[in-house]
């Protein structure tokens, strides 16, 4: 049993892969649905009322699944990611691990490497369902624009799991990580509705997918990625001395 | 084994430990004893590297520690042989099966090893968390209250376990239950409001406050008995420890074994029994922290 496998149990046991996964496929088939019979749908609750939609876009189907992904997707990662990496929120758990480790460092790495990937992965498949849906149900997408698009995205989930480590590392509960870890992610698209600020922060990143097939290019999300990195890593060495300087 | 100086923390204006100066020689079993707030479980955690201390000085002679908190926790999903690998592994890097499952029956868990720990009692995580502290043979285990939660048997098995620990490993435990103190431990500190007012081996502790005592079990009525105990020149204290019981004291322990009975026999007491009452160390421990 290593700390790696421990995080790979934690998941599987728990059963919070199956929620992570089942939220962002969801949602990922979800979106095209919407996007494609979403005229069919409000005319079912308009009664008489004549409804006018423009004809769906393969675009759409992307920008449906973005949105929901942005939000509930966003909150249950944040929510498992916080379960894990506030390990202290127990002290006695706390302690037979720190006791038995050299640095903290050793704690909290795998825990972040194993949720950032799981958190990462299940948006990519979740918006690998959106791409085939769309794509059945409404029309083509530039590949190669989806990919870079979504991966983009998944940085800036890596990014918000950075984010809750830096927060368990100082807060004293799974719930205050988890709210304090939302209000920070929630306030940045606000802060961002400035333009020159927003394209700098790693909000930004979670709609390049839905930008990408549309009219945006790469570089409109180079500055937020590059800034999303570092703060990643910068996020990562705070959690790491943060834990250190905890005491128990 | 360890080594303090001054040894001090504060929390805000609260001082939680004053000036400690520890000394725990290597293979003993070193009890630390007071009361609630003392400062016990900070001393632990100090010396576990899980506190930090505001002045003084800590050496601790091993990195190879095992830490015991009071009432250990782990993941619920993860079943007791996880548990002690997990330790093992971190500890040592090593996996070893025959070792964990030895462990386990040891502690006495061996029928729960594949069993998830959700579903277990304190007690049965109290053996668990010994379980998982002794697995990989630390030179210094630091157990805080490892007796707190065990029934009877429990208390036996770990008590013997940790006697069997002297020699090999050094052993700081601490506890409310004096009892088990007095029977696994050679050296005893006793921590009152954060200063270590006494420190050193079990025997001094006890012979310096000993005094030649014996405890009589009279059939009622007393009264007669104690007055006429009391008015016997050699005897210093005549104390009715309840309506059938009474502890009687002497300057001289000799003349007290030899004298005592026929004191009784002139006093008319009816006596259903009579024994050397030598002090515990819950008296002496209750009489130095007053």
């Amino acid at each position: 049993m290593t700390l790696w496998r421990l995080e790979w149990l934690r998941l599987v046991r728990t059963r919070r892969v199956i929620g992570l996964v089942g939220v962002y496929l969801f949602f990922g088939f979800l979106g095209p649905i919407t996007a494609r019979y979403l005229e069919q749908i409000l005319s079912s609750f308009g009664g008489d009322l004549e409804l006018v939609v423009p004809d769906p876009v393969p675009a759409d189907g992307i920008t449906q699944y973005v949105g929901n992904a942005a939000q509930i997707g966003l909150l249950v990662s944040v929510g498992i990611a916080a379960a894990a990496l506030a390990f202290d929120a127990k002290p006695q758990m706390g302690v037979f691990l720190r006791t038995r480790v050299r640095s903290v460092r050793d704690i909290i790495v795998p825990r972040f490497v194993v949720m950032a990937v799981a958190v990462s992965c299940s948006f990519l498949l979740g918006s690998i369902a959106a791409l085939y849906e769309s794509v059945v149900l409404i029309g083509a997408i530039p590949i190669g624009w989806w990919l870079v698009g979504s991966l983009l995205g998944a940085l800036y989930l890596v990014f918000a799991v950075a984010l809750v480590a830096v927060v368990a590392a100082r807060a004293r509960s799974v719930m205050l990580t988890v709210v304090v870890s939302i209000g920070v992610l929630l306030a940045m698209p606000l802060i961002g509705l400035a333009p020159a600020i927003g394209e700098w922060l790693p909000s930004h990143l979670i709609g390049a997918v839905d930008g990408l097939i549309r009219d945006q290019t790469p570089g409109d999300y180079l500055r937020a990625g590059v800034v999303t990195v570092f703060l990643t890593a910068g996020g990562l060495w705070l959690a790491v001395r943060g834990a250190e300087q905890r005491e128990l | 084994m360890i080594t303090t100086r001054s040894l001090t923390k504060r929390y805000g204006a609260t001082v939680a430990l004053d000036r400690v100066d520890l000394a725990v020689t290597r293979g003993s079993v070193y009890g630390l004893v007071g009361p609630n707030g003392a400062g016990k479980t900070t001393l632990l955690g100090i010396l576990s590297g899980l506190r930090r201390a505001t002045d003084g000085a800590v050496e601790v002679g091993t990195t190879r520690v095992g830490v015991l908190p009071d009432t250990p926790l782990f993941d619920d999903w993860l079943t007791a042989c996880e548990v002690v690998d997990l330790s093992l592994r971190l500890t040592t890097g090593e996996s070893n099966p025959e070792r964990v499952a030895a462990m386990l029956a040891e502690t006495g868990i061996a029928d729960a090893a594949d069993r998830a720990v959700g579903g277990f009692s304190r007690g049965m995580l109290q053996r668990l968390g010994v379980a998982a502290t002794l697995v990989s043979r630390p030179e210094l285990v630091l157990l805080d209250e490892p007796c707190s939660a065990l029934d009877p048997l429990g208390r036996r098995e770990v008590l013997d376990l940790i006697a069997r620990l002297r020699g090999d490993a050094t052993v700081v435990f601490s506890s409310h239950i004096l009892a088990d103190v007095q029977e696994v431990c050679d050296t005893v500190g006793i921590l009152r409001r954060g200063r270590l007012i006494f420190e050193g081996p079990l025997e001094n502790l006890l012979v310096g406050k000993a005094r030649p005592q014996y405890l009589v079990r009279l059939r009622p009525p007393i009264e007669r008995v104690v007055d006429s105990l009391q008015r016997v020149a050699w005897i210093d204290e005549v104390t009715v420890v309840d309506p059938e019981r009474i502890r009687v004291g002497a300057a001289d322990l000799e003349t007290l074994e030899r004298e005592l009975t026929p004191a009784l026999a002139t006093a008319g007491a009816r006596v259903v029994s009579i024994s050397p009452d030598a002090p515990s160390l819950e008296d002496v421990f209750l009489e130095v922290i007053r």
